[in-house]
């Protein structure tokens, strides 16, 4: 499996501890957040793939913090914790723009091979969007300038 | 059975609902029977007494007039033969035996006559008493008749000293005044009067103003003797006078009298009132009859229907009674089966924190061992063990909380092609423990490649939990803990898939089978389940267009099967 650029969203503090520990054992780079509200600020800061966000938090509800993150972290895949099986919060999580959902209580590898899936994605995006600069910059090299002034498209 | 409380006894509540509905179902139809009865036989009694007094009335107008005509009559006879034959035509004796002889061939009353002069002495006589020459000056008749110049008398003893009445003219006058007078029969006489009869005791009589007895009354009464009532005698006028009155026998008669000869005589007719009024008594006893056979019909129609009412009342108060405590039983349920989705939830979060810390050891416990830091040991084979059976146990836990949580929720179902192949297995894991523990053989046959059904995930997985969870009860109940066998058969049967659920446990009788799919219909003691597992069940199928039936043998066991149209 290869390095993966993760985030744990969780109110249970000890489970995000224990788990952020299970996963940097096996190589991977784990923040940890307790509210959506901390998640979207560490998100910021941290260059992140993937999101595990519990979908019952108090303060700030995993919806909305899924909607946060949809809109202001595009290129972040999200993938929902929760609670039953196939159900609304699942579904309306997945029609928001969730990857996919795990439920309570989860299995490691199970949300690893998730997670995998949904990094991968996110590369494949990124080489797209290389491609497509590429072929871009093969056909005007002053707008290759001007998008290397701006920042990267969002 | 259905359990039953004992039914308390009759309380006040009912037995004043009792008396309320008795008194009124007396009442309506009684009052009305009632009215009509009596004002029937009121009006009928009115009909027919004046019928029966009119009755009267008219023989008596009717026979006043013939005895009225007889009298006129006879004057009449008297008078031809006195025009015809003249004084002294009939001072002749064989002329007077002639004319009697003449007149009694057409008119038997006359009895004799006889001719008197002005001085009142019986000059010529024909007849069976040897009068003549008697003199009747100071006869009262005599001096009646020279007064008026017609007279009829009423009975007296005379001369010959026998009841008799006589009828007399005169003719002439001064000292050419003559009489003629005829005796009258008063046998015939009485005959005539008497000729009417009316009923058993009807009778016809004559009194005269004195009421002393013109005519022999029939029963009892001589002529010249006096009549012992006095009724009609004092009423005078024209018309028939009528009264209801006793004799002086003590019984009751119904009287009509009217006067006759200028007033002289009274005609009366009576009768007994049994006697007039038969029919009208016959009629009232016959109503009396009615009243009572009607009245106590009424009766007992009335309390039989209360009985039946009230104890139909208490039967609908006691099933509602039984059926509330259903409901609450019920909802009872319900409310426990909520909080079950809120304890799996609870339950869910410690059991993702141990599930953690079970991996997070099960990994540092992996590397140690790659490490070469955990030496072969006992104790370590165990902890290694010991570890990894957490984590069996842990994915149980989870398995239970994910099979409540999603038998919890209540959404609207949702239809989707359910694949049978790992439906069932997963609807059966869901039982294994429970069967194990209750000692029951569960077997499980799905054929494979059985075609997918068009359902709701969760109500067909009610449907066979709530089947086998059924089937397990009977075979607890008939096996205890050992030999109670329970076989799941999923197959195709024609173009449709039959799943059966079959077992070998206590069976439903033949009284019970028709009503097991009835909402709150339970062979349970009260208190255990719902009563609406089946109902719920046959709803369930009936909606994914499928049928469920039953058979069973009392003892021996229950196979239900479900007959479903494949997802097209």
């Amino acid at each position: 499996m290869s390095r993966l650029n993760l985030m744990l969203v969780d109110d249970e503090e000890r489970f995000l501890a224990t788990t952020a520990k299970l996963l940097t054992r096996q190589g991977h780079n784990v923040t940890t957040a307790t509210s959506g509200q901390e998640a979207l600020d560490k998100l910021e800061q941290h260059d992140v793939e993937v999101v595990i966000l519990d979908v019952k938090m108090p303060g700030m509800d995993g919806l909305q913090a899924l909607r946060e993150i949809r809109i202001r972290f595009p290129l972040v895949s999200v993938i929902m914790l929760t609670g039953h099986g196939t159900v609304e919060s699942a579904v309306d999580g997945m029609k928001l723009g969730a990857f996919d959902f795990v439920t309570k209580p989860c299995d490691i590898d199970d949300l690893l091979a998730k997670a995998e899936d949904a990094a991968g994605r996110r590369r494949d995006l990124e080489d797209k969007i290389r491609q497509a600069r590429l072929l871009t910059a093969i056909r005007s090299p002053r707008e290759l300038v001007r998008e290397a002034d701006g920042r990267p498209e969002k | 059975m259905v359990e039953r409380k004992p039914r308390p006894p009759a309380s006040p509540a009912y037995e004043t609902l009792r008396r309320r509905i008795l008194a009124s179902m007396i009442l309506a139809p009684s009052v009305p029977f009632a009215l009509v009865l009596l004002v029937g036989t009121y009006n009928f009694n009115l009909a027919t007494r004046e019928a029966t007094v009119a009755r009267m009335v008219r023989i008596a107008d009717d026979h006043r007039n013939a005895i009225q005509s007889f009298l006129d009559e006879r004057l009449a006879d008297l008078g031809f033969v006195a025009h015809v034959w003249t004084f002294d035509g009939l001072r002749q004796p064989e002329t007077l035996t002639d004319v009697l002889q003449d007149l009694q061939r057409y008119a038997p009353a006359f009895v004799d006559l006889g001719v008197f002069d002005a001085d009142g002495v019986l000059v010529a006589y024909e007849g069976p008493y040897a009068l003549t020459g008697k003199v009747y000056s100071d006869a009262d008749w005599f001096r009646q008749v020279i007064e008026h110049r017609t007279f009829v008398s009423d009975v007296f003893l005379g001369y010959r000293n026998s009841p008799h009445f006589v009828i007399a003219l005169a003719e002439g006058d001064g000292a050419d005044r003559w009489v003629l007078r005829a005796t009258i029969d008063t046998h015939l006489f009485t005959e005539m009067v008497e000729r009417v009869r009316s009923g058993r005791t009807g009778e016809a009589y004559v009194v005269n103003r004195n009421g002393v007895f013109q005519t022999v009354r029939r029963s009892g009464g001589e002529l010249l003797d006096v009549a012992p009532e006095r009724i009609g005698l004092d009423t005078p006028g024209r018309g028939v006078a009528t009264s209801v009155a006793r004799a002086a026998d003590g019984s009751t008669f119904v009287w009509a009298t009217t006067w006759l000869n200028d007033d002289n005589w009274l005609l009366v007719v009576r009768q007994e009132v049994g006697d007039a009024f038969w029919a009208l008594h016959r009629a009232t006893y016959v109503g009396l009859v009615i009243l009572v056979i009607g009245g106590s019909g009424i009766v007992l129609l009335a309390v039989s229907l209360t009985n039946g009412l009230v104890r139909r009342l208490q039967r609908v108060d006691d099933e509602k009674q039984h059926l509330n405590q259903q409901l609450i039983v019920a909802g009872r349920l319900a409310e426990i089966g909520e909080m079950s989705a809120g304890f799996a939830h609870e339950i869910n979060n410690p059991l993702q924190i141990i599930r953690s810390e079970q991996a997070l050891i099960e990994a540092i416990v992996d590397d140690l061992g790659r490490q070469g830091q955990l030496p072969e040991s006992e104790d370590v084979a165990d902890l290694t063990d010991s570890v990894r059976q957490i984590r069996t146990q842990i994915d149980r836990c989870a398995a239970v909380t994910q099979g409540i949580l999603k038998f919890a929720r209540h959404t609207d179902p949702v239809v989707r092609e359910v694949a049978l192949a790992d439906f069932f297995p997963e609807v059966v894991a869901m039982i294994s423990s429970k069967a194990a523990v209750s000692g029951v053989k569960l077997t499980v046959n799905v054929t494979p490649d059985l075609p997918p059904v068009n359902a709701d995930r969760a109500q067909l997985q009610q449907v066979v939990l709530n089947l086998l969870n059924n089937a397990f009860d009977a075979v607890e109940q008939q096996h205890g803990s050992e030999g109670g066998e329970v076989v799941l058969d999923a197959a195709l049967s024609g173009d449709r898939i039959e799943v059966s659920i079959r077992d070998n446990g206590s069976g439903i009788s033949a009284a019970d089978i028709g009503k097991i799919f009835t909402p709150f219909f339970s062979t349970k003691p009260v208190g255990k389940g719902t009563g609406l597992g089946l109902s719920i069940c046959f709803g369930i199928v009936e909606s994914m267009g499928g049928t469920i039936r039953v058979s069973s043998n009392p003892q021996v066991g229950t196979t239900f099967t479900v007959s479903l149209p494949p997802a097209t």
